[in-house]
């Protein structure tokens, strides 16, 4: 039996191909796009414009980035219902100190901060005390949402300074959103392909217990993934509190349903091991694509959902038929 | 190959879905519409009877200090808070009053029906409550009743025999056409224009674009609607949904009307970062406090609302005269504190009064 | 010897949970007087019932090693299912709610098909049927809601059987039946024996594919179930019901004992964790604390209910 591609050796193959061969799923949902690109641009040919792939690249970046913490975290075997909440707490922190008069780089920084301690907390209580993590990150989620409802008091957050809003600058002509989420996402896929801890991520996803045996200490791993995550977090909820004038202080509903959507269809597999965040940032702009076409296309919004859920399911089934074929 | 069968399949469930456009979704419910006349003379309110519930045995509360509780939609949302305000600034006014803000964290409805369980079980004088589904509250309302409970709501209604009065803001047709003369006051009578509402299943919503889209055929036939997309309580989607509206119609569109406090601002935000301020309207229903900068800039020129806090302050007063007895069925107007005297319409409902209209003018006066 | 000890820790994890169980109700009514009625403690299991079922049913499903995520959707999917076949269609009342069931079953067998023979872990295969069935029960409803029901149908959802309310005599004969089930027949010790080890059980000949068709069945056909009695509970359909409920349901299981992993889990744990909830939820709120710190103590609570497990664990294995 041929072996498959993806079990030959090192890196000496060159990363392209034996990333390609063993992520078929990212060419699956890059052919989506550019199929729903394509159709809808002949209905209207508007979905082209460069305002229309602004708010497809840009007005979902920020699920695009904390789509890659998470990745990470489902690599490893692991899965955190709470992100959501967690984004809109930062949120508010970001909000609440902009408006108190902090300097702006500390405004920017704190959500990032915050992030990372209550996710190494998270991590290290999923890693050393033994609660698994959807346990875990349930009871984070209840803690985070109500207690958002009770420090705020459900008030919303105006009057933010000018300058505040950073996902609506542009950096060498990109919007801000965007480039933030390409860099990351490109550098951190390149990362975790190269870097030592990278690569340890999926070996404690496949098989914790030959991780272990060659030295990796999966624990101090699975804590490193979850703080990660806590950061890339942070940098969403900065990009998510900054694009509007307000901030609101409910959490987005079902975002950490969508993001952990987005990694699924992005090739992530649930059992560990396998998957890549550049899956889960295409992932995203299908959503969006998705989301602009229907627009675009008059569907009724009725059956919105359910169109959305099947190209769901037959991305999951197509996704599950090529590994059969490669098994 | 596979993948080629798929990614076909997925386009031809685009292009399938494309050929569901027919059905073309309003927003708007099917019920019956009452458009009032374009030139604003006041519809004829028939008296009609008392249709409202009534306590059983109901204690003597005349006078004596009552706890109340308030149950809005959700807690969270700027709106929401403005309405508790209201309700406790009468509270403190009247000085025998308690209450107490406690709602759901997301809009649905078994919490809030949970969350009245628990109160009646408590054991509490009244309730005020803005209902996320005019049944589904009603039999834990009627319980209430039964229990001796004063019951009255704002914002949203129940159906009437479960509750003893309901405070409304405007009347639905009253919000419809101040909404659609404001907007053609703006992009004129033969304006092109888009809706973003939060989603088909919030009831009042659905009554304001069902009035909005019966007054506009009685006054301004020339107006065209071109579509209502919903974007939930999410301020970013409403954001990006009211983005793509903008690039889907280009120079078509001349305005979005935004049904939600939270839809207006995020559709003002689209409007203002994609470059379209005066050339693309914004209307719409939302807070003071949310709009400011843009009315400031002039970008929006007018913000339909009424005041929330008056609406909250309105309920508690009329709770109280309800818990009193000096509210009775069959009254027509009802005395509310330093709103005067509020007149009583359909049986049941106590008006706030017209719409308000924020503008420059008056928007810096609000703080809610 | 190790069944005895595995046993034994098993009888710990629902020991401590009764005994918690035992101190919320004392702590709870301590601080509210109109916590300990029977009345109160009767409603609230009306108001628990829909959520109870579908636990009931989700402690089979993890039991297996699966998940099922796809819950709060099929419940609203047959909400709507109700309605529509109702009143567009005219079906009466009672065959249309047996109609709104079955087609709840379907669903979870859909779901098991997705699982069995196209290999979908259970995680993804519900994550995109949650958002493929709750657009379904959007487009069917074209988001109206039925309302109108004749009054014998409320009895369900508001009404007294033999003096209690009926959803109490529902979720204990659910329960009894699904106890015994999981305890005490060849079924029960197959859906055990898939969770501790699925390629072992493969390997015995027992039949693994079908058992977990069963499970994944009956866990829609208890959210049809669910949806039908909210239904009748709040008289009107609406295409958002349910939402929110797989992750409570889960909560209920895991805190009940059951290993999220499979191979380890009892119906007594969830009824126990059911309870005990529920009863957070009523007692602090009726102690004066609002909706959201409500959610909070519980997650709180979950945390430390599962450390404290975990701890149990430890000291009993030694």
């Amino acid at each position: 039996m041929v072996a498959a591609p993806s079990h030959r050796a090192t890196q000496d193959t060159g990363w392209p191909h034996r990333w390609l061969s063993g992520h078929g799923q990212v060419l699956v949902v890059l052919g989506a796009i550019v199929a729903l690109f394509v159709v809808v641009s002949f209905v209207n040919q508007r979905f082209l414009s460069p305002a229309n792939l602004t708010t497809i690249f840009s007005g979902n970046a920020y699920i695009a980035v904390a789509a890659i913490g998470m990745t990470m975290v489902i690599i490893t075997g692991h899965i955190d219902v709470s992100v959501g909440a967690l984004i809109g707490v930062l949120a508010t922190i970001a909000g609440t100190l902009a408006v108190a008069g902090w300097p702006l780089w500390m405004v920017w920084l704190a959500p990032l901060v915050v992030g990372v301690l209550v996710n190494t907390l998270a991590g290290a209580l999923v890693a050393y005390a033994g609660i698994p993590s959807i346990v875990l990150t349930l009871g984070f989620l209840s803690i985070l949402k109500g207690g958002l409802i009770v420090v705020t008091g459900g008030d919303w957050i105006s009057d933010l300074p000018r300058g505040f809003f950073l996902a609506q600058m542009k950096l060498f002509g990109l919007p801000v959103p965007m480039l933030t989420a390409l860099v990351l996402t490109l550098a951190v896929a390149w990362w975790m392909a190269h870097f030592r801890f990278g690569r340890a991520i999926y070996a404690v996803g496949s098989n914790p217990e030959a991780a272990r045996a060659i030295g990796i200490s999966v624990e101090r791993t699975v804590v490193g993934v979850f703080a990660l995550h806590g950061l890339f977090a942070g940098i969403a909820a900065v990009l998510f509190a900054t694009q509007l004038t307000i901030i609101q202080s409910t959490v987005p509903p079902n975002l950490e349903l969508m993001i952990i959507t987005a990694c699924v269809i992005g090739g992530v597999s649930i059992l560990g091991g396998v998957g890549t965040v550049i899956g889960a940032a295409l992932a995203t702009i299908l959503f969006a694509t998705i989301t602009s076409a229907m627009i675009f296309t008059n569907v009724s919004a009725y059956w919105l959902r359910a169109v959305i859920g099947g190209l769901i399911l037959i991305t999951v089934l197509a996704d599950v038929a090529r590994r059969r074929r490669q098994a | 190959m596979k993948s080629t069968f798929y990614v076909t399949a997925l386009a031809a469930l685009v292009a399938g879905s494309a050929a569901m456009a027919q059905s073309a979704w309003t927003g708007g419910d099917d019920l019956p519409t009452n458009p009032l006349a374009c030139d604003g003379t006041p519809a004829a309110t028939a008296a009609l009877a008392y249709d409202g519930g009534s306590p059983t045995n109901a204690p003597d509360r005349a006078g004596k200090p009552i706890t109340v509780v308030d149950v809005p939609k959700l807690v969270g949302i700027g709106y929401c808070n403005a309405t508790s305000k209201g309700i406790a600034d009468a509270a403190a006014e009247m000085g025998n009053m308690t209450a107490t803000t406690d709602g759901p964290t997301e809009a649905n409805i078994d919490d809030q029906i949970t969350i009245l369980d628990n109160y009646i079980t408590k054991g509490v004088d009244g309730i005020l409550f803005a209902a996320n589904d005019p049944v589904a509250i009603a039999p834990v309302l009627k319980k209430a009743l039964e229990a001796g409970i004063n019951v009255v709501g704002y914002d949203a209604n129940s159906d009437p025999g479960a509750r003893q009065w309901f405070v409304n803001q405007a009347q639905f047709n009253g919000i419809a056409k101040s909404l659609i003369d404001n907007l053609v006051a703006e992009i004129g009578a033969d304006g092109s224009f888009a809706i973003v509402t939060s989603t088909f299943t919030t009831p009042n919503q659905a009554r304001w674009i069902s009035e909005m889209s019966a007054y506009s055929a009685l006054c301004y036939p020339d107006l065209k609607w071109l579509e209502t997309v919903e974007a939930q309580e999410d301020n970013i989607l409403s954001f990006n949904q009211a983005n793509t509206l903008i690039t889907k119609y280009g120079d078509e569109m001349k305005g979005i009307v935004g049904m939600t406090s939270v839809a207006t601002p995020a559709s003002a935000d689209a409007v203002t970062q994609s470059g379209n301020c005066g050339k693309v309207a914004v209307v719409g229903l939302a807070t003071p406090n949310a709009m400011r900068p843009y009315v400031q800039a002039d970008c929006v020129k007018s913000v339909v609302l009424w005041n929330p806090v008056d609406l909250g302050y309105a309920a508690a007063y009329v709770l109280r005269a309800a818990a009193d007895g000096t509210l009775q069925p069959g009254a027509t107007t009802v005395a509310a504190g330093k709103l005067g005297e509020l007149s009583i319409i359909n049986g049941s409902e106590v008006l706030l009064g017209s719409p308000f209209v924020f503008s420059k003018e008056n928007v810096d006066q609000f703080d809610f | 010897m190790t069944a005895t000890l595995f046993s034994r820790r098993l009888l710990s994890h629902e020991a401590m949970l009764a005994l918690l169980l035992a101190l919320a109700l004392f702590t709870l009514s301590r601080l509210s007087d109109s916590f300990l009625s029977s009345a109160n403690l009767l409603n609230q299991v009306r108001l628990m019932a829909e959520i109870g079922l579908i636990a009931l049913a989700m402690t089979l499903v993890i039991v297996t090693g699966g998940i099922d995520l796809s819950v709060g959707s099929i419940t609203g999917l047959s909400a709507i299912l109700l309605g529509v076949l109702w009143s567009k269609l005219g079906i009466p009342l009672p065959m249309a709610a047996v109609l709104a069931i079955a087609g709840g079953m379907v669903a979870g067998l859909a779901n098991g098909l997705i699982i069995t023979r196209f290999g979908v872990p259970p995680l993804i295969a519900t994550l995109a049927t949650m958002a493929f069935y709750r657009g379904l029960a959007e487009g069917l409803s074209q988001g109206r809601s039925v309302r109108g029901y004749p009054e014998s149908f409320y009895v369900l959802g508001q009404g007294d059987v033999l003096g209690v309310p009926t959803q109490v005599l529902i979720l204990l004969v659910a329960a009894i039946l699904v106890g015994i089930a999981l305890q005490m027949t060849a079924f029960g010790r197959t859906v055990l024996a898939i969770g501790a080890n699925e390629t072992a059980a493969r390997f015995s000949s027992l039949p693994v594919d079908r058992v977990k068709l069963i499970v994944y069945g009956f866990s829609g056909l208890m959210a049809g179930l669910a949806g039908v009695l909210l239904v009748s509970r709040v008289t009107t359909t609406r295409s958002d019901m349910g939402m929110g409920w797989e992750l409570d349901a889960i909560t209920a299981v895991v805190l009940g004992g059951a290993s999220i992993f499979g191979g380890r889990g009892t119906v007594l744990g969830t009824v126990l964790a059911l309870a005990l909830i529920q009863c957070l939820k009523n007692g602090l709120s009726l102690a004066g604390v609002k909706a959201d710190g409500t959610i909070v103590l519980i997650g709180l609570f979950l945390i430390a209910a599962v450390l404290l497990g975990n701890l149990m664990d430890r000291i009993a294995a030694r």
